[in-house]
């Protein structure tokens, strides 16, 4: 028998790495976000059946399966030029406005609050859920499990399965949902609902009554004039299922609205030698660099983004919340990376108030929930506004239907050019010259790119159940000064 | 003693999925009525909804460590990971986290949780096959189970 010790804090490959490459004189020079690729995801999907892509693309990570499985039911039913009937969509909606919530909860309360509530410099054993608890009263806990059961429920329900949905259809969706079901989730949007003025009200009274937190959030440190990419409705309200894309500029000004199978006029990537990820840009504006302002094509993708570019949301609740996060913060649009946080707070309040509306739709529990597809099918985008930004799947078949090729622009990419400025930007301001750099600020870079709740899409389930982050800083010959690990403390 | 044996990964990211594929072949080697197998590809919070409710939980997992030799098995309890509590995930807390944060908040928790890690060769390929290494350490490590399952833990390396 043999005994073996294992330490996966200092051994754990697979992480990502935020590299601070400083000056002779100890200033920042440069700042990288290095992200490990997954690869050979388009591969495995040649030569599949088309309709099976809504059902394998919900395991390209464990944390959006819900929103590239519309996305993907989008896209075949664009493959195959079938327009779902309003049940089905409607039912699509509903499920959709569940994830996000499910999906903006955890980020919120497990990785966002403990900033603000426990403090960006505060002890990184207690900076955490528990720590918020310890701060907060052990009921917010027992609300965010609940709550997250509620979406979790919900989502189980119209998708067939727990954590993978397997419910959309090319046309459609396989069953629609009975009138108890429809009585069950109304009851769990009313306390969503509940839920999401909570939220609000916990973040008016830990961060925005802190005048600390309030000057943080407000100030340079982390400041981007960006543009903005996000989905509207018929009314340019904020929506996550249908609509058209629209882009602001950092005035505000829309300067394109396009729909889904337009994208690539839109949207060009950039590559660089040091990253796997690509820098996706504005074509009509161009890459400039790393660089922010009008000139520069950079833009911006998740909650703030989606806020910026409507004219306001559309249900009551959240529209005054919305009026009320302009109003403090000096008017629209937002350039504030921190204020991404509140833009998910408002959303929560918003998909559950959607959620209750469609619950109460008459239609909602109509049978017809599928077209039967009929058309040979071709070419088709497909596009939601994921929990962190606008996802696109477009797919090409053959006449059978096989997958001949398939492109996907996730989130957490588009953002990518963003998130290593941010980062860049948050390090000049909290590294001092020839300083040795307290753990503290290091969480303060990081919360840089936290706001954004980036997604790697790899290794979030290989233990210890997440995916490490490492920061290194290098001197001016490139000799490693300092390492931060998550893990070591 | 009401068991969960719990399988994590992704089935198609290549040696990822292996929690996964142990639990497959446990399926029909383990008949006891108080045992549920289950596979997930969920992490962090969500693994509170599945352990509730049980006495124990074996939980399957891919691990990759540096300099690690692919296909060996750890069998490690949560204190093992405790440390990592304190970290912030990409998305989500982690299972130590998750696990103190569902004790505090009283839900019926496994008393016993153990924890079988597979060092993995390649968990960064979608494809729906684990490498030769981490294939060849699935009976071993299913033969661990069903002992640990029956009471009579070792603790090995394949």
């Amino acid at each position: 028998m043999k005994k073996i010790t294992i330490d996966p804090i200092t051994r754990l490959e697979g992480h990502g790495k935020i590299e601070i490459f400083l000056n002779e004189d100890g200033s920042v020079a440069n700042a990288y976000l290095q992200i490990p690729e997954l690869r050979g995801f388009e591969k495995f999907c040649e030569g599949r059946p088309v309709e099976e892509l809504p059902r394998i693309v919900t395991r390209i990570c464990g944390v959006c399966p819900g929103a590239h499985h519309m996305a993907s039911c989008k896209a075949t039913d664009a493959v195959y030029h079938v327009d779902p009937p309003p049940a089905a969509k409607k039912l699509r909606e509903l499920f959709y406005c569940a994830h996000i919530i499910h999906s903006h909860v955890a980020h919120f309360y497990a990785l966002a609050a403990p900033d603000f509530v426990v403090g960006p410099t505060a002890d990184p054993a207690k900076r955490n859920i528990l720590g918020l608890i310890d701060k907060v009263g052990l009921e917010v806990g027992g609300e965010v499990i609940k709550h997250r059961a509620y979406a979790q429920d919900i989502q189980a329900t119209i998708g067939g399965k727990a954590t993978h949905p397997v419910c959309g259809l090319p046309g459609g969706m396989s069953k629609a949902i009975t009138e108890e079901e429809r009585q069950d989730f109304e009851e769990k949007a009313k306390s969503l609902i509940e839920f999401g003025k909570f939220g609000l009200k916990l973040f008016d009274d830990l961060v925005l009554a802190n005048k600390e937190y309030l000057d943080l959030i407000t100030g340079d440190i982390y400041t981007m004039n960006s543009y903005y990419m996000g989905l509207v409705d018929d009314n340019n309200k904020v929506s996550f299922y249908e609509g058209d894309i629209r882009v602001v500029d950092p005035e505000g000004k829309e300067v394109a609205k396009f729909k889904a199978a337009d994208y690539l006029e839109h949207i060009a990537e950039h590559t660089e030698p040091w990253s796997y990820l690509k820098f996706p840009f504005l074509k009509k504006v161009g890459w400039k660099g790393l660089v922010d302002g009008k000139e520069s094509g950079v833009y911006r993708v998740n909650s703030l983004a989606r806020l910026n570019v409507a004219d306001g949301m559309a249900t009551p609740l959240a529209q005054e919340e919305y009026e009320r996060m302009y109003h403090t913060l000096g008017g629209k649009p937002v350039h504030l990376t921190l204020a991404f946080h509140w833009a998910r707070l408002i959303e929560i309040l918003y998909a559950a108030e959607r959620l209750l509306e469609l619950c109460q739709d008459k239609e909602i529990t109509d049978p017809n929930v599928r077209t039967i597809p009929t058309a040979t099918p071709d070419e088709g985008v497909g596009m939601i506004e994921a929990p962190r930004g606008i996802l696109f799947h477009h797919y090409r078949t053959d006449d059978k239907g096989i997958i001949e090729k398939v492109n996907l622009i996730v989130a957490t990419v588009q953002n990518n050019p963003a998130m290593n400025m941010s980062i860049k930007r948050a390090a000049e301001h909290l590294i001092e010259k020839g300083k040795e750099v307290p753990e503290g600020l290091l969480n303060m870079v990081e919360m840089a790119f936290r706001a954004y709740d980036p997604c790697m899409a790899c290794a979030t389930h290989a233990l210890p159940g997440q995916m490490p982050l490492e920061i290194i800083i290098y001197d001016s010959k490139g000799e490693v000064v300092q390492t931060l690990s998550r893990f070591v403390h | 003693m009401k068991t969960l044996v719990l399988g994590l990964g992704n089935p198609i990211l290549s040696d990822d999925a292996v929690g996964i594929r142990v639990v497959e072949e446990l399926e029909g080697k383990v008949d006891q009525k108080e045992v549920t197998l289950v596979e997930t590809t969920v992490a962090g919070l969500g693994l509170l909804d599945f352990l509730t409710g049980y006495d124990r939980a074996i939980i399957i997992d891919a691990i990759q460590t540096v300099g690690g030799q692919a296909g060996r098995i750890y069998r490690l309890d949560p204190e093992a990971l405790d440390f990592t509590r304190h970290a912030a995930s990409p998305h989500d807390v982690n299972l130590a986290t998750a696990l103190e944060l569902g004790r505090r908040l009283e839900l019926s928790l496994p008393q016993q949780i153990i924890i079988f890690a597979i060092e993995v060769a390649d968990a960064s390929t979608f494809s729906e096959e684990c490498t030769p290494e981490v294939r060849r350490a699935i009976p071993a490590c299913v033969e661990m189970i069903i002992q640990e399952i029956n009471g009579e833990p070792r603790s090995i390396t394949a």
